[in-house]
């Protein structure tokens, strides 16, 4: 089993794609998969270095940051519902109340 | 005496009326109505436990009369000597200790029939209690402690509860201005007592009692230096200062008046057992300062005697009853202090000790008209009373005739003495007192005959009924003792009392007493003349009283129209309170709206310039503050790409 390349490219791709999705859309949601893409690529990242190593503290972490997203998924999604109610959109940049 | 016994009495006495105000306040809400029993056990227990160490002394011979009792080291300072809470117990103490306890044992029972509003606990009961006890604890705190430290604490916590009960009723603005007045007042005495207790470390390097006066009486320094008779002087009207206020003496009287302002057995417990008799009993503790410096004597006379007549003289034409209950109080205060200044502290002791009991019947009996008559006080809207309210009647006239002087009762042989001895030390002085004795008696049966004789006046809408059980009980054992008090002082039962005390005073003030000429005050005619005068005294006031406001009542209105200047000169005190408004309250008023001024323009508009810096530079930053979530988002991945660039870049 040589180099883990591939899959560190794989990860990047995944990472870079869900930066720019977040940095670029304006509905909650699909800004909120693209979240959830970035955790992907670092869990691929995790897996590969596993594999290299021949140990399994990287998929064991793999498997709680698998658990974790989960959980923010509930979370995020709810706090995603409260937004929308109060406003009656999805537009990220109808909250903006912090502006100074 | 057994140590152990007198330590074990003394822990009980100041631990029980703690606990029982602890308790009290910490379980008023669950105990609510049966809160009282707090009180009354932890009063309760320290009467008994007075009782025993008043039994211990009295049984004791010679040297063995006092115990000095270390508790703990309380403040350890290191050099030169430890502070200890340490207590000492003496025939002064233990006498002291029995009339604080005693009477604040009746006061307490008589408030639980005082302090409901039909036959319900009032607003605050609980708090009552819990103030109440705590006061006994202040006050045995002062007259059982050791040292001058102990003896500050307790005349702060005593000048601390005194506040809280006098503005029991703090929804009243009268009651709320009355606490502050007497904490404010006191603070000035307390000043000059500090002052004095500071004075004395400073010149003989210790507090505690013993060794101050045993320096003193040796007349040399903590250091073995030569004391100077200034420094003793000075110390003496530095701690009269701190007494003046305490025992309301002139001019430092205006609190007390006004006290009154608190519920009726707060004035019956102030006036008699607690706080009022702390001046007194530390002029009498401190007799080998005071006795040390004739000058310090005769200004505690003068200003005795000054008080005795001044306050008298009020009440003369007051129509509010505990008013002149009230200055009475500083008139009877003033008589102690006189006995005092003229080496009797033994007489001034005794006067204090029946004072206590018919000035808390007194008290007592005025609350129980108050109660009667729905809170209304004022002699002008009624009386008659003595068919409705006969009990209260009936005790309040016994202590009438111990507080007038009446011959056979208490307060007779107590003023006499004194009076006797002012006469023999400062023959001026002591005519003043038998003015005030004539005097006293008049107003006292002022008061008695427009409250109890003539025919029933009752106010609009009050419909009168004799107090419960709780009350009257109380009334009925201090009438026995305002009558028999008297007793233990006499010739007749071999002079009990002043034997007694004579162990305490016996090195103070009967061996500094200057050599008066001895012959003037002994012998029949001179004992026993004096006594058939002020006796006559007191009968031709109550007399004169009798005529003026039962049989002839158009003479009583006749002083007013006839001599209004001097009528509203009394009605007003002398004018007392404006004066003092005048000269203090008011400048000092003006003094505050200055600083105010100053703090709202200076002090407020620096702040303000300095403030101004990081708001102007805030307002410059917060232009980068876009608020969009995204905009922060593309920052951090902005700063993330640098920090990369950076780590590969090195």
């Amino acid at each position: 089993m040589t180099g883990i390349t591939e899959y560190l490219i794989l990860g990047a791709i995944l990472f870079a794609l869900g930066l720019v999705g977040f940095l670029s859309r304006r509905n909650l949601i699909v800004i909120f998969l693209s979240t959830e893409l970035m955790f992907q690529g670092v869990v691929i990242n995790a897996v590969a270095y596993a594999r290299l190593h021949h140990h399994l503290q990287g998929q064991a972490f793999a498997l709680f940051l698998l658990a974790i997203a989960a959980v923010e998924a509930g979370l995020a999604l709810g706090m995603i519902v409260m937004l929308y109610k109060r406003k009656g959109t999805l537009d990220a940049e109808a909250w903006s109340v912090m502006r100074g | 005496m057994d140590i152990e016994t007198l330590k074990l009495c003394g822990i009980v006495i100041l631990l029980a009326p703690l606990a029982g105000a602890i308790l009290a306040g910490a379980l008023g809400s669950v105990l609510r109505g049966r809160t009282h029993w707090m009180a009354i056990l932890g009063v309760g227990a320290a009467f008994a436990a007075s009782i025993v160490i008043f039994i211990q002394v009295h049984g004791a011979h010679g040297e063995d009369v006092v115990a000095s009792i270390p508790l703990y080291d309380w403040i350890a300072n290191g050099t030169p000597s430890v502070f200890r809470f340490e207590l000492l117990i003496d025939p002064l103490t233990s006498l002291m200790l029995l009339t604080v306890t005693g009477i604040a044992l009746l006061v307490v029972i008589y408030s639980v029939g005082y302090m409901r509003e039909h036959g319900k606990p009032e607003r605050g009961y609980e708090r009552f209690f819990a103030y109440l006890s705590l006061f006994v604890f202040a006050m045995c705190v002062l007259v059982l402690g050791g040292n001058f430290l102990l003896l500050y604490m307790g005349w702060e916590a005593v000048g601390l509860c005194s506040y809280l009960l006098i503005g029991f009723y703090y929804q009243r603005p009268a009651a709320a201005a009355a606490a502050k007045k007497a904490f404010l007042v006191n603070r000035v005495g307390d000043f000059g007592f500090g002052l004095a207790i500071l004075l004395i470390y400073l010149t003989f390097g210790t507090l505690e009692y013993q060794p101050v006066f045993e320096l003193v009486r040796q007349g040399i320094t903590g250091d073995g230096f030569a004391v100077s008779q200034g420094t003793i002087t000075a110390i003496a009207l530095l701690l009269l200062c701190g007494a003046c206020g305490k025992s309301a003496q002139l001019p430092l009287h205006v609190w007390l008046p006004d006290a009154m302002e608190g519920p009726s057995p707060v004035s019956a417990l102030i006036h008699a057992a607690t706080m009022v008799t702390a001046g007194v009993y530390m002029m009498a503790r401190c007799g080998a300062i005071f006795s040390s410096s004739v000058t310090a004597m005769t200004v505690v006379a003068g200003i005795g005697a000054a008080t005795a007549l001044f306050a008298a003289t009020i009440a003369l034409v007051q129509t509010d009853m505990k008013r002149i209950l009230a200055y009475s109080t500083i008139s009877q205060l003033g008589y102690m202090v006189l006995g005092v200044g003229v080496y009797a502290a033994d007489s001034a002791i005794f006067h204090l000790f029946t004072h206590a009991f018919f000035k808390a019947l007194l008290f007592l009996g005025a609350g129980s008209v108050m109660h009667a008559m729905g809170g209304i006080i004022d002699l002008r809207r009624f009386g008659g009373l003595r068919r409705v309210l006969p009990w209260t009647f009936v005790t309040f006239v016994v202590g009438s005739l111990a507080l007038a002087g009446f011959p056979m009762f208490s307060g007779f042989f107590s003023k006499d003495e004194i009076i006797h001895h002012a006469l023999i030390a400062h023959p001026l002085l002591g005519a003043i007192g038998l003015l005030t004795a004539l005097l006293t008696a008049f107003y006292t049966f002022r008061m008695v005959f427009l409250a109890f004789a003539g025919e029933e006046r009752i106010p609009d809408g009050v419909h009168p009924h004799e107090s419960g059980v709780w009350m009257l009980a109380p009334l009925c054992v201090l009438s026995i003792g305002a009558i028999g008090a008297g007793y233990l002082g006499i010739e007749a039962t071999g002079r009990g009392l002043h034997e007694f005390l004579k162990p305490v005073f016996a090195t103070t003030f009967v061996t500094n007493m200057p050599a008066y000429d001895v012959h003037a005050g002994h012998g029949f005619w001179a004992e026993y003349g004096l006594m058939a005068f002020s006796g006559g005294l007191a009968i031709i006031g109550i007399l004169a009283a009798y005529v003026i406001y039962v049989q002839q009542q158009w003479f009583a209105g006749l002083t007013k129209t006839t001599f209004p200047q001097i009528y509203w000169t009394l009605w007003n005190k002398w004018h007392v309170d404006e004066a003092y408004d005048a000269v203090l309250v008011k400048p000092m008023r003006k003094g505050g709206k200055v600083c105010v001024g100053l703090d709202d323009y200076l002090i407020d508009g620096l702040l303000w310039f300095i403030t101004a810096i990081p708001r102007g530079l805030g307002y410059l930053l917060r232009t980068m503050q876009s608020g969009l979530m995204q905009g922060y988002a593309l920052s951090m991945v902005a700063g993330m790409a640098i920090i990369i660039v950076l780590v590969f870049w090195s």
